[in-house]
């Protein structure tokens, strides 16, 4: 038995032996920022609107929330934000609740896994005011347009329908009398992430044009983009403040955009001999197989042509109507549901104006950059973040919510650590990343 | 759905630096750095230098363990987030059979198995590399009957035919989320087999010195009926169907040029230097049998090169009975940059062991062993993006009783 005595020595030794290795972790810090007020400014993603409504998964995961979470790793900060119920089904201001992943029977009785609301409609009661709780370091208001910054009773809802942003009322520590700015500038603070223009633009794509015009790159506050922008980040960083200036990604990338193919009217010989015999007089015709949808088009002498290739529809199109009701092929697209050469082109005119404005904005008052339309980009070509593909496609992307606009926790967290990439450069400082794979993407049934 | 990127495996495994090369053979030979293929002084001969089998006396029965321990930890690079294995304790074992027809005949047959890889690597429950891999478990038993020949009083020659068979099973958790929160997982496993050659020629040119060249053919494994296995969202069960797959994966060739050196009766000091060529190993591939737009065959870039290694050991014999040995081991890691995973974080390595031999009587002898290894391996893998430092330790202690009939 002298061998298995042996056997009990070795292994006892080299079970003691056999500790963890350690690797020494590097010492994290904020180098030059006080995080002691962090104040997040933004819009839609900013705000916690995902799955096409204020909800209370959404405000969790967000990117401001997330970079607070980073931070209180390695300092004491307090983070507050104007939360939901957290079993609300979530609000937009259509009074629609949040959308998940379920099933769904089309007219042709085809079920399909696809984005559906979670009620029947949305938590209107979550538009109280929870201004009692506040003040918050999370100001991030869905729907925010760069000009309104310093408006002056943005959320008074005495304005009356329309006039009044009801994601700000909520939450605005004056009805009547705030502004984004004076709820930020109240509280003092010591360091800002701001993310706004964003929506401006895509007010314009989401509507297919229809919004009216952008607004312009320049002009004084309240007027143009520059204006305001400069009149803001002017203001928070009276008292010295530090912060991160995002820019705008091309949102005509976004799913919302992209989902549906330009030609994506697929035909039999039937379906096309009875088109062709609509259209023909008109210059139009249509083959067996792949067709470009037809939409309205005034300048055209008839007032209809195809799409042709670049040309967008927009995720907002009725799709039984396009698959049942002739929507698309015989009943042009409305312009609502398409953003034509001519369109895509002024938003990305737009986009690139104002992201000038808040490159030199930020060079001017010496902040942080996040480049988040190289960001943006980069999902465009899809990345691979720790053994998970993620890209811009429509749910299976993994980064946006079902929205097809706003970003999913996945999306949010890469996000996160592009502002923290901003701020460890630009601040000497030594945040460590969040693990992106640790927050939600899209949820199967 | 999401596509799915089986950058998984294999080779070579934790505590077995370059995989199949200095698996955990004779207690002796291991002692010694693994250097050996121009000692015969056991039957363990059998896998180093099947040309050396003939040079030894009468029959022999051999079989040894070496309990293997192995941790890793892992620091990723951006979120400071780290993870350790729970890997449970490996059990490599040997035994070698060494048989003359008639006594002091020039022919000599033998009969080696070995488990030349045959661990698990488990990484923490919801590790940062999780869907990359969290279990790869390999087994495998490989079966060398061999036939030895002292063609002169100086040399032998011998060749060995190769027979392996392997278990392989891997998982790793698919970023597919339930409304539960539970994330999908796939597991594969199968077996395989494959066939080689070993062959080596052993000199004595003088009483003091010895030579070996030895050739270990490539062996390649063939896994013929693997099966997936896939949990995921109910939603998603007809876009991840369980089915077979077929992968392979060559298990390389070795070159290796040999010489021990006896000054006198009581001291030997042995040198290895192996070539093996990892070249074969530039893809991993799995071909499933049932693919859907979500799961697609895989091809998966290893691109290993060539390298060589080298051992050095020496022995002292005390008394008759008592002999104490002392070795280490260098080799040069086959991953490049860019390509080492979680299961297996190579780089170039020392290996220091050191063992101890008692006679008993003629007939039976105990020989024990210690190995220790400490591998450090910092990369950014371009697959999976995982970037990070790996730290492994492997402590194998072993055993083995010999018998002579």
């Amino acid at each position: 038995m002298k061998g298995v005595s042996l056997l009990i020595i070795l292994t006892t030794i080299g079970a003691l032996f056999g500790c963890k290795p350690k690797i020494e972790v590097p010492e994290a810090s904020m180098g030059d920022v006080n995080a002691a007020k962090f104040i997040a400014i933004g819009t839609n993603n900013t705000g916690g609107y995902s799955n096409d409504a204020l909800n209370y998964t959404g405000q969790q995961y967000n990117y401001a929330a997330i970079l607070a979470t980073q931070f209180s790793m390695v300092t004491e900060i307090g983070f507050k934000q104007p939360l939901v119920a957290s079993g609300s089904v979530g609000v937009n201001t259509n009074g629609q609740s949040a959308l998940k992943l379920g099933y769904k029977t089309d007219c042709k009785g085809v079920t399909s896994l696809s984005p559906i609301r979670i009620g029947a409609s949305g938590d209107l009661t979550q538009f109280n005011s929870v201004a009692g709780q506040g003040p918050f370091n999370n100001l991030g208001v869905p729907e925010l347009s760069a000009l309104d910054l310093n408006t002056a009773g943005y959320g008074n809802s005495a304005n009356g329908a329309g006039n009044y942003n009801a994601y700000f009322s909520r939450f605005a520590s004056n009805e009547a009398t705030a502004s984004v700015l004076s709820d930020a500038l109240a509280q003092n603070p010591t360091f800002f992430t701001f993310m706004v223009g964003d929506f401006d633009i895509l007010t314009y794509a989401k509507s297919g044009g229809t919004s009216g015009p952008i607004p312009p790159a320049s002009g004084s506050e309240g007027v143009g983009f520059d204006g305001s922008i400069n009149a803001a980040i002017s203001a928070l960083t009276g008292n010295g403040a530090r912060g991160v200036i995002a820019n705008i990604p091309d949102v005509t990338k976004y799913p919302y955009f992209t989902t549906i193919p330009y030609n994506g009217l697929t035909l039999d010989a039937d379906k096309a001999e009875t088109l062709n015999a609509i259209y023909n007089p008109l210059g139009i015709s249509f083959v067996v197989g792949e067709n470009a949808f037809t939409i309205d088009d005034p300048s055209e002498p008839f007032g209809v042509r195809k799409m042709v290739e670049g040309e967008l529809v927009l995720l907002s199109v009725p799709l039984d109507s396009v698959k049942c009701f002739g929507m698309g092929s015989a009943f042009p697209l409305r312009d609502e549901f398409v953003l034509t050469l001519d369109e895509i082109a002024e938003l990305q005119t737009k986009t690139d104006e104002y992201n000038a404005v808040l490159l030199t904005t930020s060079q001017t008052y010496g902040l942080g950059f996040a480049n988040v339309k190289a960001l943006l980009a980069g999902l465009n070509n899809g990345i691979v973040y720790n053994g998970v593909s993620m890209s811009s496609t429509f749910v299976s992307g993994g980064a946006f919510s079902l929205d097809g606009i706003q970003l999913n926790p996945n999306g949010q967290a890469l996000l996160a650590n592009l502002f923290i990439e901003a701020i460890n450069t630009s601040y000497r400082a030594r945040i460590p990343f969040a693990n992106v794979n640790a927050y939600s993407g899209i949820i199967f049934p | 759905m999401k596509k799915l990127i089986f950058s998984l495996l294999l080779l070579p495994t934790i505590g077995f630096s370059q995989g199949f090369q200095v698996n955990f053979q004779g207690q002796t030979q291991q002692g010694m750095g693994g250097a050996g293929s121009a000692y015969a002084q056991d039957a363990a001969i059998l896998f180093f230098n099947p040309g050396g089998a003939a040079f030894q006396h009468g029959n022999e029965i051999s079989v040894g363990l070496t309990p293997t321990f192995s941790k890793i930890t892992f620091l990723e690079d951006n979120t400071n987030i780290s993870a350790n294995t729970n890997s449970p304790m490996g059990t490599p074992f040997t035994a070698y059979g060494l048989f003359e027809i008639k006594e002091e005949s020039r022919l000599k047959l033998g009969m080696a198995i070995y488990t030349p890889f045959g661990s698990t690597v488990q990484w923490e429950d919801d590790w940062v590399g999780r869907f990359a891999i969290t279990r790869l478990q390999l087994l495998s038993i490989f079966f060398q009957p061999t036939v030895s020949v002292r063609i002169t009083d100086k040399i032998g020659l011998g060749a060995g035919f190769v027979y392996s068979y392997g278990k392989v099973n891997l998982q790793k958790d698919l970023p597919l989320q339930d409304a539960e929160g539970n994330y999908g997982s796939a597991e594969l496993s199968g077996t395989g087999n494959g066939f080689g050659f070993n062959l080596g020629l052993y000199a004595q040119p003088t009483e003091h010195v010895n030579v070996g060249v030895t050739y270990r053919s490539q062996v390649n494994m063939k896994l013929q009926e693997g099966n997936a296995d896939f949990t995921v969202p109910s939603s998603l069960e007809d876009n991840f169907p369980d089915g077979a797959f077929t992968s392979s994966i060559p298990l390389p060739s070795v070159f290796t040029l040999a010489i021990a050196v006896k000054p006198n009766d009581k001291l030997t000091i042995a040198f290895d230097g192996n070539y093996v060529d990892w070249n074969s190993y530039d893809t991993l591939a799995f071909d499933y049998e049932n693919n859907t737009s979500s799961l697609e065959d895989t091809k998966s870039a290893r691109n290993y090169v060539s390298s060589i290694s080298a051992r050095l050991g020496g022995e002292y014999k005390f008394t008759e009975k008592i002999t104490a040995r002392l070795g280490f081991a260098y080799a040069i890691s086959p991953v490049q940059n860019g390509y080492v995973t979680p299961e297996t974080p190579d780089n170039n390595r020392f290996n220091y062991t050191t063992g101890v031999g008692y006679k008993l009587n003629d007939k039976l002898v105990f020989n024990a062993s210690f190995l220790f290894t400490q591998v450090k391996r910092k990369d950014t893998n371009l697959e999976t993006g995982l970037s990070g430092q790996f730290k492994t330790h492997v402590f194998a202690p072993g055993f083995a009783i010999t018998y002579k009939l």
